[in-house]
């Protein structure tokens, strides 16, 4: 996507501005774990230093800010009528440090929920986030150039790339553009466009993990089926355990719970992640289960990203990101077993 | 909203345990006088020392290890509406089972020598194998919003089953750097939740006190660790713990001694 301007700023100026949204807003961004250096999540940030633009990835995306994990909807009552109260928050914020990857996890997100009949509560967040995207460079488990996400800047509204003592920052909406008259830019020359490309360039060559076949073909053969040996040698090692579905940033299957309030007269209304890797996640009234083997709940997965969504919404629901493969503690890598299902297809003929 | 006709009365009972969950409940602090001003509390032996054989309501703790204790539970069983089983001893009996591995007069001999033949022991077994219970709570100790949850069924007449899916689903609900990361071995991909994912949130691994989950696999965790090809977090994990198959299992055997929750199977011989 063609920015509509670009700007660089320095180092300090970007400290300056982090600190100057942070004195009217809440922003939320990537920075390393206190229980563990080297490891990065999602979470508010009190001072510019706790960003951390060089993370590599987060254990959950960007999502559990949108679309939180448990997500309080409403409370009631048991009143004749029950008295419903909604509960919105309508305050805005910044969502700093969004890879590319994610940004496209986002607009998955957007497009699905988007789908009639839309979901508000998702696009009453959205409205809420202002994003600023920031460019990465991969780690062995990052694919994104297999899923076409690598360059994606839907939907920003500002994106930072690094350059030497400071970032290039392409202006991707009106949004982004208010934002940035906080800070000090001056306008971008031949040497900082030019430095911001071989960013690009060197991300895209070291990206390792890639599917040994375009999208389309991956989608064909899972529609026609077969491969059973395939799945049923990834399931022996799979625990479903679900860790794959809720660290994903395409994933958005829920359960919703209500929790009492003490005195009985009332309660509030809860929505959590779910995850169809899990046994009980297709077990309908009756007790019976359509995916009760787990071999089908792998195949499941698969399914779901890269035919159903694909056919459905024309991109794959996978963003390369990887964190599906690194939470997973059995060795089940996307990549691999992706290549693997390519290759029994191939023998299949 | 209260389905009950009159102030239910709530006794709790313990069988062979650390009444630890009793115990734990009184955490609740506040929430512990809300939750009681629906009831009438008339046996709580950590709490008060006046007894009641009336009773509506009946939290029972711990494991069956003794023939008497039959005879108990299915006396409580005959007087209560309602019998809850509280804990992890009392659902799937916990480490009390471990000894199930021995025939019982070895194990008397082992432990009591000669005067083993005085001691009334049979197999640990969790209390829904011996009477229909209408409640399970898990964990060791039971972990309060979920003690707070069922209590609010209970009271509400609403049906309450134990999580089917695994720690790592809380962990991830709650942002927890998984601790397989830091080398350690966890037992959460196989362990019920509901615990909200307690020890891992403080840094230490999932003991499995809450037992299985339905259709756990345990090969998954023996084929990556022991697999030709190691994923470089179970590499880790390998180096840093050096585990044999005898240590799995020793760790899975710590909690997971008898069938599953919610299924009344007889004791097995300890290997989960
Ligand atoms: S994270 Fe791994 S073990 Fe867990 S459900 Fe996903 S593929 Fe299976
Ligand atoms: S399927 Fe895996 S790699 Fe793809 S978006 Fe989800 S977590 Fe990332
Ligand atoms: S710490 Fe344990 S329970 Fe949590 S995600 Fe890792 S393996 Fe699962």
């Amino acid at each position: 996507m063609t920015p509509r301007g670009i700007q660089i700023i320095s180092g300090p100026d970007f400290n300056m501005f982090l600190e100057a949204i942070m004195a009217v807003q809440t922003v939320i961004g990537p920075r390393e774990r206190g229980d563990q250096p080297g490891y990065y999540l999602f979470s508010r940030l009190q001072r510019a230093e706790d960003f951390a633009p060089g993370y590599k990835t987060t254990t959950l995306p960007p999502k559990k800010i949108l679309a939180s994990p448990k997500e309080k909807l409403f409370s009631f009552t048991f009143d004749k009528p029950p008295r419903l109260r909604l509960h919105v928050d309508a305050s805005p914020f910044v969502l700093l440090g969004v890879h590319p990857c994610d940004l496209a996890g986002i607009d998955a997100l957007d497009h699905a929920y988007a789908h009639p009949p839309a979901e508000m509560r998702w696009s009453a967040n959205r409205k809420r986030a202002t994003i600023i995207g920031l460019d990465c460079q991969p780690d062995a488990y990052c694919f994104c150039s297999s899923v076409g996400t690598d360059a994606a800047r839907i939907p920003c509204d500002l994106f930072l790339t690094p350059i030497d003592h400071g970032y290039l920052a392409e202006i991707h909406s009106d949004r982004g553009r208010q934002l940035l008259q906080k800070a000090n830019t001056s306008n971008a020359g031949e040497e900082e466009l030019a430095a911001a490309k071989r960013w690009r360039q060197q991300k895209v060559e070291r990206i390792r993990a890639k599917f040994d076949a375009p999208l389309e073909r991956i989608a064909d053969i899972l529609e026609t089926g077969g491969l059973t040996p395939t799945w049923k040698e990834t399931a022996k090692r799979c625990y479903s355990c679900g860790s794959c579905n809720t660290a994903c940033p395409t994933c958005f299957c829920f359960d919703m719970i209500d929790e009492l309030d003490p005195d009985l007269r009332g309660g509030t209304r809860y929505r959590t992640w779910d995850s169809c890797q899990l046994l009980d996640f297709a077990m309908v009234a009756g007790g019976h289960n359509f995916r009760g083997e787990r071999w089908q709940r792998v195949r499941h997965r698969w399914q779901r990203k890269f035919l159903y969504l694909f056919r459905q919404f024309g991109r794959p629901y996978c963003t390369g990101c990887g964190r599906c493969s690194r939470a997973c503690t059995v060795d089940i890598n996307i990549v691999d077993v992706t290549n693997q299902l390519i290759a029994a297809a191939k023998m299949e003929g | 909203m209260m389905p009950f006709a009159r102030k239910p009365r709530v006794a709790f009972f313990d069988f062979a345990c650390c009444e630890g969950c009793q115990l734990s409940i009184l955490e609740l602090d506040e929430k512990l006088f809300d939750l009681l001003a629906h009831v009438e509390v008339v046996a709580w032996r950590e709490v008060m020392s006046e007894i009641s054989e009336e009773y509506d309501i009946a939290f029972c703790e711990g494991s069956i290890t003794r023939q008497q204790d039959i005879e108990r539970i299915k006396t409580i069983r005959d007087k209560a509406e309602i019998v809850v089983s509280l804990g992890t001893c009392a659902s799937i009996s916990c480490h009390n089972a471990l000894k199930n591995k021995w025939a019982m007069n070895e194990l008397l001999a082992l432990v009591y020598s000669e005067y083993g033949e005085h001691i009334d022991t049979i197999p640990a077994r969790p209390i829904a194998d011996v009477v229909n219970v209408d409640y399970q709570i898990l964990g060791c100790p039971v972990s309060l919003p979920e003690f707070e949850t069922v209590f609010k069924r209970i009271l509400t007449r609403q049906a309450y089953t134990p999580s089917n899916q695994p720690v790592c689903v809380e962990c991830k609900r709650n942002d927890i750097l998984c601790v397989h990361e830091k080398g350690m071995v966890c037992l959460g991909p196989v362990t019920r939740c509901g615990c909200n994912a307690i020890c891992t949130a403080f840094g230490d691994a999932c003991r499995g006190c809450r037992g299985l989950i339905d259709d756990a696999n345990l090969e998954a965790p023996v084929r990556a660790l022991f697999g030709e090809k190691l994923h470089p977090i179970m590499a880790e994990v390998a180096r840093n713990n050096r585990l044999t198959g005898k240590e799995i299992i020793a760790r899975f055997s710590l909690y997971n001694n008898t069938g599953r929750v919610g299924k009344g199977e007889e004791s097995s011989d300890g290997t989960a």
